[in-house]
């Protein structure tokens, strides 16, 4: 009976562990902020970026806002929408800029006619 | 160890003081050897003795421990076979070295010393046969397997995984797109008379890789998965379009899951679109239409890290499989139990928090029915994880390993179907993206099949079930 318990309590043990470990990540702190789009889009104006410090972040065009979850992993921000898609954002100059990957993939340098890049605005979140 | 009892009677009374050699031996004296002829019958007078037996893989069982007044040797003069255990010293001993000359000539004048061996030996052959019986219940609960232990571990993930979705942030629904409206289909022959007729605009569904790839001419290509970022770019574009407001809208670039085409035109409809229709042959339109096609190209490799080097390690498995010895070692079984466990559960805590990015990969491969990517998208990682750590903690190894090698096949059958159709994917098996699809990794994933296949046969050391928890009787 003592050895189930203890086999069970190192089960349970190791997942719990695992779900934390596996949650804890790269410090969001040094890319939270809100940026701005350098060029406008669809013809209404600058895509607001806002990247909060818990995680949760918003995408915004013309009054229309998206709502994404984020985390930092190799030094790079990966943006995670609700219906599974992902964002790879390459930061540069310290995090003032960032570049956003707008194929879902990940590319070696952002392709010139899918990128999005950003300009920071204010910092934290 | 028929050669080692551990005497009871005092070796005065026996009349076994008068005889023999004394000698002094030194700790880690290695006394008699396994196999060896025998030649001698000792007696210990001080000191302590370990009594072992060794197998051709070294692989070392400790039998007993032999102290002051106990003698051993005698079973192997008395038969004339080869010792059948090892004895050495544990302390710097001293022992009474009896010839067989000696023995012989001992137990013809010594009815008692006789009477005591006989006694020794026939307690001994009913430990023995005891002692047979329970190593062979043991083994036969070792290497049972049954039905029971695979229903365990499935039953173990689809609960898990059931339960955590519904309290996860990013929980999916089981089966995508259940109880919503259908959406209007066309047939191929009409939509390529509307293609014809200039009537209708054809937006791709699929990642752009895809795309790029291979797509109708004139398309659009809005990925479904990027829908809530890129639609506003999407629908300007289309504004600024002339002529196409009364134009239907063509969604194309389902797959078996039909994931893509069919929930990209859900969408747009829900965003007011009029005239929003999707292929119902939705592998045909390659054959039909005029086709804009690229070279295939691979996607883009990121560095995964640790877990790039971690996934090398298997592949040494084709040169261990070489040397029987090592083939056979349990103790390989230990280290690929390890192995796969921990690699097994870094797979799943990639896929586990967030199944919709883990559903869109396995959608990806194009094999799985629309029913069935969101329940394989949830369950499989929770399985990945129970496998891992049922591996780890030597429960239930052997139907562990049959699961974990099971999915690596099914991983093979994907990474083929995705190699030999030139698909643009990312692997999905530990990083999110970046993770190229290629031979390199077929070959280690078939490196891991042979790591559970080698678990299956010769696992048997630092289990913790041995024995315990058999439902089912089985005579011996």
């Amino acid at each position: 009976m003592k050895k189930e318990f203890l086999k069970t309590a190192a089960f349970l043990g190791v997942i719990i562990v695992g779900l934390v470990l596996a949650g804890c990540g790269e410090s969001r702190t040094p890319f939270a902020g809100t940026y701005k789009s350098v060029e406008t889009y669809a013809g209404k104006g600058n895509i607001a970026l806002d990247l909060k410090e818990d995680g949760r972040g918003t995408w915004s065009l013309g009054g229309k806002t998206v709502e994404f979850t984020w985390l930092i992993n190799e030094g790079k921000v990966f943006i995670y929408t609700k219906t599974g898609g992902i964002l790879v954002v390459t930061p540069s100059q310290g995090g003032k800029m960032l570049s956003a990957d707008m194929t879902g993939e990940w590319h070696p340098g952002c392709p010139p006619n899918s990128c999005v890049t950003f300009m920071r605005v204010t910092e934290g979140g | 160890m028929e050669d080692t009892k551990k005497g009871t009677g005092e070796p005065a009374a026996l009349k076994i003081g008068q005889i023999g050699l004394e000698v002094n031996v030194p700790a880690g004296t290695r006394i008699v050897s396994q196999g060896e002829a025998p030649e001698f019958f000792y007696v210990i007078r001080t000191g302590r003795l370990r009594v072992f037996r060794e197998t051709e893989d070294r692989i070392r069982t400790e039998l007993t421990e032999l102290g002051p007044d106990n003698y051993f040797g005698e079973v192997a003069l008395v038969t004339g076979q080869p010792r059948t255990a090892s004895v050495e010293a544990a302390v710097d001993s001293k022992l009474v070295k009896v010839s067989k000359e000696e023995f012989d000539r001992l137990l013809d004048q010594n009815p008692q010393l006789a009477r005591h061996i006989i006694q020794q030996l026939a307690g001994w052959l009913v430990a023995g046969d005891r002692r047979l019986e329970t190593e062979v219940v043991h083994q036969v609960k070792l290497r049972q397997i049954s039905w029971f232990d695979y229903v365990l571990m499935i039953g173990i993930s689809i609960v898990l995984a059931l339960v955590f979705n519904i309290y996860n942030d990013n929980r999916i629904p089981l089966i995508q797109g259940w109880g919503l409206p259908s959406v209007p289909e066309i047939t191929v022959g009409k939509a390529v008379q509307l293609y014809r007729e200039n009537k209708a605009v054809f937006v791709d569904a699929r990642k752009s890789a895809f795309y790029d790839q291979e797509h109708i001419k004139g398309s659009m290509n809005l990925p479904e998965i990027l829908f809530d970022i890129m639609y506003p770019m999407f629908h300007f574009t289309l504004e600024q379009t002339p002529g196409v407001k009364d134009k239907t809208l063509v969604v194309y670039g389902g797959t078996i899951s039909r994931r893509m085409d069919v929930d990209l035109a859900r969408r747009f409809i829900s965003k007011g679109l009029k005239n929003v229709v999707v292929m119902n042959d939705y592998w045909a339109w390659p054959q039909v239409f005029p086709i804009v096609k690229r070279p295939p190209k691979a996607a883009p490799t990121m560095p995964l890290g640790w877990a790039g080097i971690l996934e090398w390690i298997p592949v040494s498995i084709f040169l261990l499989i070489l040397i029987p010895p090592i083939r056979r070692s349990p103790y390989l079984s230990v280290f690929g139990r390890v192995f796969l466990g921990a690699i097994f559960i870094a797979f799943a805590l990639s896929k586990i928090m967030r199944p919709a990015v883990f559903a869109l990969n396995v959608v990806d491969y194009g094999m799985m029915p629309a029913w069935g990517v969101n329940l394989w998208a949830l369950i499989l990682p929770w399985a990945e994880l129970v496998c891992g750590l049922f591996l780890i903690l030597g429960i239930r190894t052997r139907a562990a390993a049959t699961l974990i090698g099971a999915m690596n096949i099914i991983f093979i059958a994907g990474l083929v179907h995705a190699i030999l159709n030139h698909m643009p994917i990312n692997c999905g098996c530990v990083g999110e993206v970046g993770e190229p699809v290629n031979w390199v990794k077929v070959m280690k994933n078939v490196a891991m099949v042979l790591m559970c296949v080698q678990i299956f046969l010769y696992d048997r050391f630092f289990v913790l079930d041995r024995g315990g928890f058999i439902l089912r009787d089985r005579k011996i």
